[in-house]
């Protein structure tokens, strides 16, 4: 289908830019920033090809293949292809990353070199995990976006920087060790051989077994959700991270958890999803309530944005698990939204910090006057983080909620609804707070506008936020075959036997049809 | 003695020849040629392995270049090398001076070569004892510092009893079976029966023995002492080479050995122990070097858990882990001589913002921490996946997951120094000017290994699953 081998280019692309990084003078800044900035575009003016070649159907596509290490018992592949459910969120990547990097481009004043490297390799890492189709390759990606990351809050972070890095370090470690040994249980379970997914998903396992695996798996991707109550390192790190940090972080790190339930723990351990479904959907809602309340009294704008992420996140664990089109397609929305949302938010507390150096609401106020075109913009973002309709949080969360009511989470969606209005509460408030009200502070009546710069990287996501939010049919066309393979697997169907049959003939949403007669 | 005889014992000569020279050229012309004399005999030694051709055996000497012994004598000899660049700028800064320094190197490296080479319990006993000799010659060569004397004597005592200990356990295991030869002796002395009294009192004492070499909990205390007190490279060459040899040791006793199932209990106490002792301990530790000690501790815990599989896999596993660990020693150790000034304190609290005054040095300090941590691609993740993969395909789950366990604990105390390089203001402290050439070239053919054997161990791995069946 296509002969370029258009996933590694995208995912390798970052790591030439560090090589070449490497040779530039630390003293040039303008210079480094701007190669970091042009590799970064780059990147996703190549992923393009990938939408736009997309077939819509339940197939991994773009597939690579390499033998890597090949060594006695050991067939480790270079195994790399996108469906549905891993496009977007690679192009959200590709996507995210100039505009990370562009937001701390005054911001980060020292060693802007060792940044701009971190950046990068962050960068393939991510992609990396992705695209991988086979395990072991999987598991390497997802330790190794740890490191940059681990530096990006560690070395440009605020005041408690070395406590969130550890913290972030430690939490992620921890959960991803466990993993390792339950994919080598596994492997052993499937026989050996190689560590190909599609091997795994066709394997059946007894329940006791599928029921450790998975809670090692999920230990692993709910700490990256994060999930209650293994959220605890996510306010620090947000916190501490410079804005590029805390953009990536939320926008796409946090999205690896979900992303490997969706993938990895769901599908693979069907009879351990469907025994945890309670247990995984009351932790949701607690953390949609628990956070919200929190996000409501926080002082600091950062820690409110930060402790929405994990109420967000909370929707999107809480649709995919009511397995059904409806909601996984809601969660894997919102993952997407909760991407583009949240990290404009980010940025917009990047702008307010970067000229007052506080992010206490107290300091703020009346701001709307004197900032017209940052007022406009981030009562936008609000409320597309609201989920107000006509803007993108509004079409995951319904969706998110109509699947959980109709499957049986009913009354989990019911609880989890209160929570759409409380984060109404809360980031209307701190709006409130910081935008309105009486401009007394002598400081912030000297306050600038945006700037040029600050606008461009504003524009991609907004225009995303409607996009999205007025018309989201391609964003879940292309991945419905997708999520209806996820749905079969996890729901103990073979693949081989329901799923030929099941997906053409299956009665889903309106949306899903046209694009698979197309794709024949 | 024949031809073939002087072949196979070629790699020995040229090792302890070259020791000679080292010395005998001194005399005439001090402190000039020790260090070339040196590198060139242990490379000399390494690649006369890789030419010679495979399974010569001289069994008038008990001696046969097996693809396991030609496989880690260029290892040792390699890592014999790596040690005298290190330390030839390390020892100048420091005032140690006089041609021992390179000879001993030499000569342990010509012990641990008899050691993997021996086909005969007596050749394994005298490699075995004639590396740890040299060993507590260099460990107290630092002269003008009391830390190195005092290292010295404690490894010298520790090292007398150890010997003791396993020349007895061979002579019981002699006893049973009535020959010397590796290959028959331990399964004769077994005489089909698998709690043959003689047997066991034989591996019972050989294992009191090679815990001390292994420095495994509880015979461990000494490591911190003598890694601290001893010169920065020959902690390196301890801990890249002796801890090597000794688990060559082990793999040439247990695949021999027919019934090792007796050795699993005591095997499994030893590995938890040293996983958890090893990694506790070293998060209270302030001297970098004494956290590298403790940290070894805990890798041997490790390797001990891929050993009392009595597999095929774990053997392979322990082997690879050798080469691995070797690197990740060579550049951690190495890193922190090359960092110390004249007399360092050797504390983590000095290597505060090193990571922007020394970018090399420390960038390959802070890749040989996260590699130690296990972190991919490095040479500590391959190693320590292939470590748990013979672990779990030998059933030993519990302990792999304790293990593992262990090692997300670890990460603490490895990244504790990252943070210091790179995420406080410098220190006040002195540091070195830099890396010289001859550090830069070991430190760089360290950090090579470590990234090369994360991304591609394929041909290494290759390698190791030719030694056992």
């Amino acid at each position: 289908m296509n002969s370029m081998p258009i996933l590694s280019l995208i995912t390798f692309l970052p790591l030439a830019g560090v090589l070449l990084l490497f040779f530039l003078p630390k003293e040039s800044k303008g210079l480094l920033r701007s190669i970091a900035l042009i590799v970064s575009l780059v990147v996703f003016v190549v992923s393009l090809p990938i939408v736009t070649g997309f077939q819509t159907n339940a197939e991994f596509q773009f597939n690579e293949f390499a033998p890597w290490i090949a060594a006695g018992p050991f067939q480790m592949n270079y195994s790399v292809g996108i469906d549905g459910i891993s496009l977007w969120l690679v192009i959200l990547t590709t996507f995210i990353m100039p505009i990370a990097i562009l937001s701390t481009w005054t911001a980060v004043e020292e060693r802007v070199k060792e940044y701009m490297i971190c950046l990068l390799l962050l960068e393939t890492g991510m992609l990396g995990a992705f695209i991988s189709l086979d395990l072991f390759l999987f598991y390497v990606f997802w330790e190794i976006m740890l490191i940059p990351m681990y530096f990006i809050i560690g070395i440009w972070g605020g005041k408690n920087k070395i406590y969130a890095a550890l913290k972030f370090f430690i939490y992620t470690f921890l959960g991803s060790v466990l993993m390792l040994v339950a994919l080598l249980v596994l492997y052993f379970k499937a026989g050996a051989g190689d560590f190909n997914l599609m091997k795994f998903y066709e394997l059946s396992l007894d329940p006791a077994t599928q029921t450790w695996m998975f809670l090692a798996f999920a230990l692993a991707f709910a700490i990256k959700v994060p999930m209650f109550p293994l959220h605890t390192w996510l306010p620090d790190a947000h916190t501490e991270a410079p804005t590029a940090g805390s953009v990536i972080l939320a926008a796409i790190m946090l999205k690896m958890g979900t992303y490997g339930f969706v993938r990895f723990a769901m599908p693979l351990f069907p009879n351990a999803t469907e025994q945890f479904t309670p247990l995984i959907a009351t932790l949701s809602v607690i953390g949609i309530i628990y956070a919200a309340l929190v996000a409501m009294v926080q002082e600091d704008v950062k820690k409110l944005v930060a402790y929405s992420s994990v109420a967000h996140l909370g929707f999107v664990m809480l649709g995919v698990f009511a397995l059904n089109q409806q909601g996984v397609a809601g969660g894997m929305l919102q993952m997407i939204n909760h991407g583009i949302s949240t990290g404009a938010l980010f940025l917009i507390v990047g702008f307010i910090y970067e000229r007052r150096h506080t992010r206490l609401i107290a300091d703020f106020g009346g701001l709307s006057k004197q900032m017209p075109v940052f007022a406009t913009i981030f009562m936008i973002v609000t409320l597309s983080s609201i989920g107000l309709p006509g803007t993108n949080g509004f079409v995951g969360e319904f969706l998110v909620l109509i699947g959980a009511y109709e499957s049986s989470l009913r009354w989990y969606a019911l609880i989890a609804t209160s929570g759409v209005i409380l984060s109404a509460v809360y980031m209307l408030w701190m709006f409130q707070r910081v935008m309105f009200g009486e401009l007394n502070n002598p400081k912030n009546q000297e306050l600038k506008d945006l700037n040029a710069r600050e606008v461009v990287i504003m524009i991609p996501l907004l225009v995303m936020i409607f996009w999205m939010g007025i018309y989201p049919t391609p964003f879940i066309e292309k991945m419905t075959p997708a999520i209806d393979k996820v749905i079969a697997y996890s729901k103990g169907k073979k693949l081989a036997a329901a799923l030929q049959q099941a997906i053409p003939s299956a009665p889903g949403p309106a949306v899903m049809q046209p694009a698979i007669l197309e794709s024949k | 003695m024949s031809a073939a005889d002087l072949w196979g014992i070629m790699p020995l000569l040229i090792l302890a020849c070259g020791s000679v020279l080292v010395l005998v050229v001194g005399a005439i012309f001090p402190r000039r040629y020790g260090t070339s004399i040196g590198v060139a005999t242990a490379l000399g030694a390494g690649l006369w392995m890789l030419q010679s051709p495979p399974a010569v055996v001289t069994p008038t000497l008990g001696i046969a270049l097996t693809p396991f012994a030609r496989f880690l004598t260029v290892v040792f000899s390699m890592t014999a090398a790596a040690v005298l660049l290190l330390s030839h700028d390390y020892n100048r800064r420091r005032g140690i001076i006089g041609e021992e320094f390179p000879a001993c190197v030499l000569f342990a490296a010509f012990g641990m070569t008899a050691l993997v080479t021996s086909t005969n319990l007596l050749t394994l006993f005298l490699g075995l004892e004639s590396f740890t000799f040299a060993f507590y010659i260099l460990v107290a060569s630092d002269l003008g510092n009391p830390e190195s004397s005092e290292a010295g004597v404690k490894y010298l005592v520790i090292g007398a009893v150890s010997a003791a200990f396993v020349a007895f356990g061979i002579s019981f295991i002699f006893a049973g079976s009535g020959t010397l030869e590796i290959a028959s002796a331990l399964r004769l002395a077994a005489n089909g029966t698998e709690n043959n009294p003689m047997v066991v009192a034989g591996w019972g004492l050989i294992l009191v023995s090679i815990i001390f070499k292994l420095s495994l909990v509880p015979a461990h205390l000494w490591t911190p002492d003598v890694y601290q007190g001893a010169p920065t490279p020959v902690a390196a060459f301890l801990s890249a080479g002796s801890k090597g040899a000794s688990i060559a040791f082990l793999l040439l006793l247990l695949p021999a050995a027919g019934h090792t199932e007796m050795l699993r209990a005591p095997l499994w106490w030893l590995s938890l122990l040293s996983m958890l002792v090893g990694n506790l301990a070293a998060l209270l530790q302030a001297n970098i070097k004494r956290m590298l000690a403790y940290s070894s501790i805990a890798h041997m815990g490790y390797v001990t858990l891929a050993l009392l599989t009595g597999s095929a896999t774990g053997y392979r596993a322990a082997a690879f882990y050798i080469v691995a660990y070797a690197a990740m020693s060579l550049a951690a150790f190495g890193a922190v001589a090359a960092l110390s000034p004249g007399r360092g304190r050797d504390l983590v609290l000095d290597f505060r913002g090193i990571g922007y005054r020394r970018p090399l040095l420390g960038g390959i300090l802070a890749m040989a921490m996260f590699a130690l941590a296990g972190i991919p691609p490095s040479a500590g993740f391959t190693g320590k996946f292939f470590i748990f993969y013979a672990a779990i395909k030998g059933g030993e789950v519990p302990l792999a997951i304790f293990g593992i366990l262990t090692a997300a604990v670890s990460v603490y105390y490895y990244l504790r120094v990252v943070v210091n390089l790179y995420m406080h203001d410098a220190a006040s402290v002195a540091v070195s000017e830099g890396a010289t050439l001859t550090e830069t070239t070991a430190l760089g053919a360290a950090a090579f290994v470590i990234l090369l054997l994360g991304v591609f161990p394929g041909p290494i791995l290759e390698m190791t699953a030719t030694l056992f069946r």
